[in-house]
């Protein structure tokens, strides 16, 4: 399977029903058209406006990178937090939880599952930004991507661990602004982190969109390689193992416990 | 089709309680249920049945007093044989009827491509919606659904079926069939436990056992509980035990 070979992880070393719960996640996504329709044009429209925003190339040029993290970070999370919360809700969850599927499978099950289109809608934001808005940047393409893909694993997990605090939708909708807004303040989307107070540049260093930030500007402005962001990379591979164990232990089978 | 020893006890639940916080939602609660028959657990809502069934299929933990299913404690090794029908339909509206029966299958280890075709078509003729496998959940009336939801929780021919409340909602007609096909499990040899608040369920079911406040308050086939209390119906009995107080075996 080609999201096992990415991992690094073996097909027999995966949990026994994960690929399963990936085939369910994948299928039922791709028979909700409309979600699908949704999936592909949001990102477009979102970027198209900030694209029109900025007359001035050169400045989309450098905030780019930070869009870009923040964008992916945002969309996987979401598409990911809602949907598991609905599984919850429906009672699906508790009628997996009563049967041989383990909490890994799960887990690992909606990564894969929810990997797949956040992977294609990171593809389409991304190929819109470099050939629509005509943003130019300096590393390879394939190194931004493989970049991205590490960001999309950790925000997919972080919906997954989010949304077992949500007994409701309204109630995961006010996770968004709490888990995003912070990140895109306090990790140098805006205005630079060097510029802020201290103990603001401190509580940003917790936070995983400021090394997704750091990492794309690195490839995209400077040239850099995976190689020498590997810091940033490795910083959000551990973000991404620790979301996931975290979203296997708090794993709950219904909204009501 | 797998079946329980007919001299088996299904199910053992010994003094158990569980609290929901502050609510005690079983109180000290024995049953026995014997393999191969149709049992309902019968009571008011709050009585403590889906509690009872959720600790049954293992996702509740009992906070003193033991549970057995299968001569085993409930877990994830042994749960493709019970089979489980939750209260809410618990289906995946996307899909389609065949696609959420398979997947069912699947997670319950009818691992066999061919076989599992096989077991998921018979499964789905037996609900008789077979003219309607291709068509996603999300259009299928509330009736179906609960056919739907029967059918995920057979498909891998369990040797228990544990059904929170399987008739709710269900016309007459389709009730009746729900029965008929129980009365066909249990002569294989499956033990079904059923929870409902319908007096008219629990006529058709072998033994019964009244439930109130988190525990059992009476025991026994339809006919010694009536028998017992003197009662023409199983609801009259049902009251009589209530105002009785008592706990009482037929």
């Amino acid at each position: 399977m080609p999201f096992c070979i990415m991992c690094g992880v073996g097909v027999n070393m995966l949990p026994r029903y994960a690929l399963t719960i990936a085939g369910r996640v994948i299928r039922q996504l791709i028979r909700d058209r409309r979600t699908i329709v949704l999936i592909v044009a949001v990102p477009m429209v979102v970027m198209t406006l900030i694209g029109l925003s900025f007359p001035e190339g050169i400045v989309l040029d450098r905030i780019a990178p930070a869009l870009l993290a923040t964008m992916v970070l945002f969309f996987s999370f979401l598409l990911t937090g809602i949907s598991f919360l609905r599984e919850r809700s429906q009672g699906t969850m508790e009628r997996l939880m009563a049967s041989p599927v383990s909490r890994p499978d799960v887990v690992l099950g909606y990564l894969l599952g929810f990997f797949l289109f956040a992977l294609a809608q990171t593809l389409i934001i991304l190929l819109f930004t470099i050939y629509v808005l005509d943003v130019n940047y300096s590393g390879d393409l394939w190194q931004i991507f493989v970049f991205q893909i590490i960001i999309i694993a950790g925000a997919v997990n972080l919906g997954i661990f989010i949304s077992t605090f949500a007994r409701n939708e309204f109630q995961m909708v006010q996770f968004i602004p709490l888990i995003l807004f912070p990140q895109v303040f306090l990790c140098g989307v805006i205005w630079p982190v060097e510029q802020m107070p201290e103990y603001l540049q401190w509580i940003g260093r917790f936070l995983p969109l400021k090394y997704g930030v750091d990492g794309l500007r690195g490839i995209m402005l400077t040239g850099e390689s995976l190689v020498d962001v590997g810091f940033e990379l490795l910083v959000l591979v551990g973000f991404t193992v620790a979301t996931s164990v975290l979203a296997t232990l708090t794993l709950r089978r219904g909204v009501g416990g | 089709m797998v079946t329980s020893d007919s001299n088996q006890v299904a199910v053992d639940v010994n003094e158990v309680t569980f609290r929901y916080g502050n609510i005690r939602a079983l109180d000290a609660l024995s049953l026995e249920i014997p393999a191969g028959i149709s049992f309902g657990l019968l009571g008011p809502n709050g009585a403590g049945k889906t509690t009872l069934i959720r600790l049954l299929v293992g996702l509740l933990k009992p906070k003193s007093g033991s549970v057995r299913v299968l001569e085993e404690a409930p877990s994830r090794r042994m749960a493709n044989r019970v089979g489980y029908m939750p209260q809410l339909h618990s289906l995946y509206t996307e899909l389609s009827v065949r696609q959420n029966v398979d997947f069912f299958a699947k997670i319950n280890r009818l691992s066999d491509g061919a076989e599992r075709a096989r077991q998921v078509e018979e499964t789905i003729r037996l609900i008789d919606l077979w003219s309607r496998r291709n068509d996603s959940v999300v259009k299928l009336s509330g009736g179906m659904r609960q056919r739907v939801s029967l059918a995920c929780a057979i498909v891998h021919n369990p040797p228990l079926l544990l059904l929170d409340e399987p008739t709710v909602g269900l016309d007459p007609e389709l009730r009746v069939t729900f029965w008929e096909h129980f009365a066909n499990l249990n002569k294989q040899g499956v033990t079904i436990v059923v929870s409902s608040h319908t007096m008219d369920d629990a006529a058709h079911c072998d033994r019964l056992a009244f439930m109130r406040d988190g525990r059992v308050i009476a025991q026994g086939s339809p006919d010694e509980l009536r028998s017992n209390t003197r009662q023409d119906t199983l609801e009259d009995a049902f009251l009589y035990y209530v105002r009785s107080g008592g706990e009482h075996a037929a």
